[in-house]
């Protein structure tokens, strides 16, 4: 009747996956790695957001910002600076948990919608001084070039290096939703008043959120630059952060790993129909409103809702 | 342990309390009648928190929580439970009562380790005593009315409240799920030594289990005394039979 | 980066004028966006795109009828085309999704926005365009000791005329005063036997006449290129909120404050210029979350 929290079964599966994945490079063209190493930064993006939206409820309109600030973070540190590679792999994410600190403070006291408002202005505010500061930032043209330690000098390295801070991410997302807190999370989502009346200081619980979310969107803004060696202020763009948000709905954002699945499609779909027309957005939007009208649970949510009466009579049997 | 003095609230010019006093001493059942729209939710709302009064004191052991923010309230020991059904629809009934145990036992920042594991005890013990260990894996969205009202409850107990507050809580129900919910409080307030605070339409469980029993009217406190005082008093019965 | 040396009064009256007239723009597209969010509830993802349209179009067809008369007939007919475009998909997709929930129709106009994007970079390229204000905008007039470009002064006008006319149509026509009841009780107009369907599709279509308007106007003072609209659509939706949602006076004092802000911030540190408005923003949403003025709902 209380279900175990990790099933050995899909535990197995989960490591074939992962071991599959790691075994990928050698077999694969150059681009293919790319691709699949942009995948996981993405989805580790999606899923740091997902956090916030998903599980918690939170109107988190422009988490963007805590990557382009963990990406640019890392990026004038080692363009500006002589200090080694892994404090800049360090102050990035550190970074965008300050911000998101700052800019979390102020907008947990707002209901909902004025707090994704209030994120909106906050974050534009920064994306503006970054787009303009050229002699700092780069400006419109971005920073290029940046150094990496010789380690992650190929690509296949930086895919490993990727894939494993991911997993490691996960792992610990994953267990953050199966904590006391987690479980407070959903429930403030499900019921932010019910939650105050039973003792729970709902705004310190969501700072804690924000807090967590804002460390992996800026570990995953670190991992762009390990891929991409440039930063640019469209990682900072609310057209990104309306993306990201629209991968968690995608796939579906009240499983765990739904965002993964959209962050994926997206990436996968944007990749491929660009190697035939530049006009992706277009057939991106129409695809949107093909799922817009036909699927409307999130891919994921398709998925399961087709699953579930098998998935409810093994569970049955299983008793 | 709970004192209520000259509390008044109003909506614009609406005056839904309008001077209501309570006393409620520790291991007391307190029930709190009156006709519709006589204030009572909106007086258990003031004292809980949700709303701020704008004259008056609320006092508990001691203590003037009237300008505290409901979760504080909550952790000086006051749990309540809801007119309208307000659970965590999502939740699994055990994830219900967990919530309200985890904050409890100060354990809601918890990161790192499983929830299932955490306050299992304590969480199917207060399922036991309500009556819903059977039904601790189900969604709690897809309770019967009755059980989620019971859930209600089993949420409020889980903060291990010195005063536990319970609005309507048969309001909805069957007649027999209503004698169930009866026992099942007059057991709670013997067993766990709960004091309770309650408002009710239902005249026979008030008089069944209340020792002390409030009438408000208009959002005015008429009197408060013991049961048999207050069924012979002309007051209260004149504001039941005159009007609503 | 250096601060600027102090400015006379001339300078500054000067500067006003243009911050007055950008707001006027800024006003013109807000209050579209403003009433379809009022009367919709939804923020119209698409509306910067739809401006995009407006100026692209003012273009075409300026071009199309060379001379000083082409500028006014583009000044007519490319909010008409922005209109025809939008009630295309108005009719053949968004008004089957009017009761689905708000975000699938965020989602929606999102999705628009891709696609019209995609669609005015097929019709028109990547390049830059520019259009030339007719002749008898074009120059300045001189007034109090300093010049003032003649468009400016035509686009503070419109700017007024607009307001008036949307004032008159919210609170004088039938339509106007179904709409401003829509965005308060929609059931209850349903219920007094009006279609809230065409509500909803005229509201749509008058804040899009308004974008492409908008779009027409500012067509001569700005080069016109893809990602207008992006930068468009996020100023219009801060304006919008610091005004508070679907009040079109919040739109004209919301655009206000960003274009004259705008403006000095040209005075003060020209490199930054357009961080003084988001900060203005930020500074009005950290004093009043909800807006200066009061919301519609």
């Amino acid at each position: 009747m209380f279900k175990r929290i990790v099933q050995p079964k899909w535990l197995g599966s989960v490591v074939a996956i992962f071991i599959v994945l790691l075994i990928l490079p050698p077999f694969l063209p150059r681009f293919f790695v790319y691709v699949l190493a942009l995948i996981y930064v993405t989805s580790l993006l999606a899923m740091s957001l997902n956090l916030l939206v998903g599980h918690g409820g939170m109107f988190q309109f422009h988490h963007a910002v805590f990557y382009g600030v963990g990406a640019y973070t890392v990026a004038l540190i080692l363009t500006k600076t002589s200090l080694p590679m892994w404090v800049g792999f360090v102050a990035g994410p550190m970074a965008a948990t300050i911000v998101g600190l700052f800019i979390g403070w102020f907008c947990v006291r707002l209901t909902r919608l004025y707090f994704g408002m209030l994120q909106i202005s906050l974050g534009s505010l920064i994306w503006a001084i970054v787009f303009r500061w050229y002699s700092f930032t780069g400006g419109d043209d971005g920073i290029h070039g940046i150094r990496m330690a010789p380690f992650l000098s190929s690509l296949n390295n930086s895919y490993y290096f990727i894939l494993v801070i991911l997993v490691i991410s996960l792992i610990i997302l994953y267990l953050v939703l199966k904590s006391p807190f987690g479980s407070t999370l959903q429930a403030i989502r499900d019921n932010p008043d019910r939650c105050a009346a039973v003792g729970i200081n709902v705004r310190r619980h969501q700072l804690l959120a924000i807090v967590i979310a804002t460390f992996f969107a800026g570990m995953a803004g670190v991992l762009f630059v390990v891929l991409e060696r440039s930063v640019f202020p469209d990682l900072l763009f609310w057209v990104l952060s309306l993306e990201i948000f629209i991968m968690c709905l995608l796939g579906g954002w009240f499983t765990f790993a739904g965002p993964i699945l959209g962050a994926a499609i997206t990436v996968a779909l944007r990749t491929f129909v660009g190697i035939y027309t530049e006009y992706w957005t277009l057939i991106l939007g129409i695809i949107l409103i093909l799922l817009i009208f036909f699927l409307p649970e999130g891919v994921m949510g398709y998925f399961l809702e087709i699953f579930k009466p098998q998935a409810k009579e093994a569970a049955e049997r299983r008793e | 342990m709970l004192r209520v003095e000259g509390v008044v609230k109003s909506f614009e010019d609406f005056k839904a309390v309008n001077g209501a006093n309570l006393a409620v001493a520790r291991g007391e059942v307190v029930a709190v009648i009156g006709p519709n729209g006589a204030g009572k939710t909106t007086l258990f709302n003031l004292i809980t928190g949700q709303l701020k009064r704008d004259r008056g004191k609320i006092i508990f052991k001691g203590e003037d929580i009237s300008e505290l923010p409901p979760y504080q309230i909550c952790q000086r020991g006051i749990a309540r439970s809801f007119q309208i059904v307000n659970i965590f629809p999502r939740l699994t009934v055990f994830g219900n009562v967990q919530v309200a145990v985890l904050s409890q036992q100060r354990r809601s920042y918890n990161l790192f380790r499983p929830a299932q594991k955490i306050a299992v005890e304590e969480t199917k013990s207060i399922l036991q005593s309500v009556g819903l260990s059977d039904k601790g894996g189900n969604i709690a969205g897809s309770l019967s009315h009755g059980d989620q009202k019971i859930l209600e409850m089993a949420i409020a107990l889980g903060n291990q409240p010195e005063l536990l507050i319970l609005d309507e809580p048969t309001a909805g129900m069957s007649p027999e799920e209503t004698s169930a919910t009866m026992q099942l409080i007059k057991r709670l307030a013997r067993m766990r030594g709960l004091t309770i605070l309650f408002c009710e339409h239902d005249m026979d469980i008030v008089f069944s289990i209340a020792q002390s029993i409030m009438v408000m009217h208009q959002g005015r406190t008429l009197i408060q005394e013991k049961p048999e005082e207050v069924r012979g008093n002309e007051e209260v019965q004149e504001a039941y039979l005159g009007g609503e | 980066m250096g601060l600027s040396l102090p400015y006379g009064p001339a300078e500054l009256v000067s500067q006003l004028l243009v911050g007055l007239s950008r707001s006027m723009i800024l006003f013109i597209v807000c209050a579209g966006l403003s009433f379809v969010l009022g009367v919709l509830r939804v923020p119209n993802i698409a509306h910067g795109s739809l401006y995009m349209i407006g100026a692209f179009a003012t273009y075409s067809l300026s071009i199309l009828f060379a001379g000083s008369s082409g500028f006014w007939i583009a000044l007519i007919f490319a909010p008409l085309v922005v209109v025809l475009v939008s009630l295309i998909a108005e009719r053949a997709l968004f008004c089957h999704l009017y009761q689905r929930e708000h975000l699938m129709l965020l989602l929606f106009t999102f999705a628009l926005s891709l696609i019209f994007g995609d669609l005015v970079k097929l019709v028109w390229g990547a390049e830059y365009r520019s259009v030339s204000a007719p002749g008898m905008l074009k120059g300045s007039i001189s007034m109090l000791g300093s010049s003032f470009p003649r468009y400016n002064l035509f686009l503070i006008f419109i700017g007024l005329v607009v307001a008036i006319a949307l004032w008159l149509f919210v609170n004088k026509t039938k339509i106007g005063k179904i709409s401003r009841a829509a965005a308060v009780d929609r059931d209850m107009v349903g219920m007094l036997g009006i279609n809230v369907s065409w509500v909803f599709a005229a509201a749509f279509v008058i804040g899009c006449y308004l974008a492409g308007l908008g779009g027409a106007l500012v067509a001569p003072t700005v080069s016109i290129t893809l990602g207008m609209d992006h930068t468009l659509i996020i100023e219009a939706f801060l304006i919008v909120t610091i005004g508070g949602l679907g009040n079109m006076w919040g739109a004209l004092v919301g655009s206000l404050i960003f274009g004259v802000t705008q403006s000095f911030g040209v005075l003060i540190l020209p490199q930054f210029a357009i961080v003084f408005p988001y900060a203005a923003v930020v500074i009005v949403l950290l004093l009043r979350p909800k807006g200066l003025l009061k919301s519609v709902w």
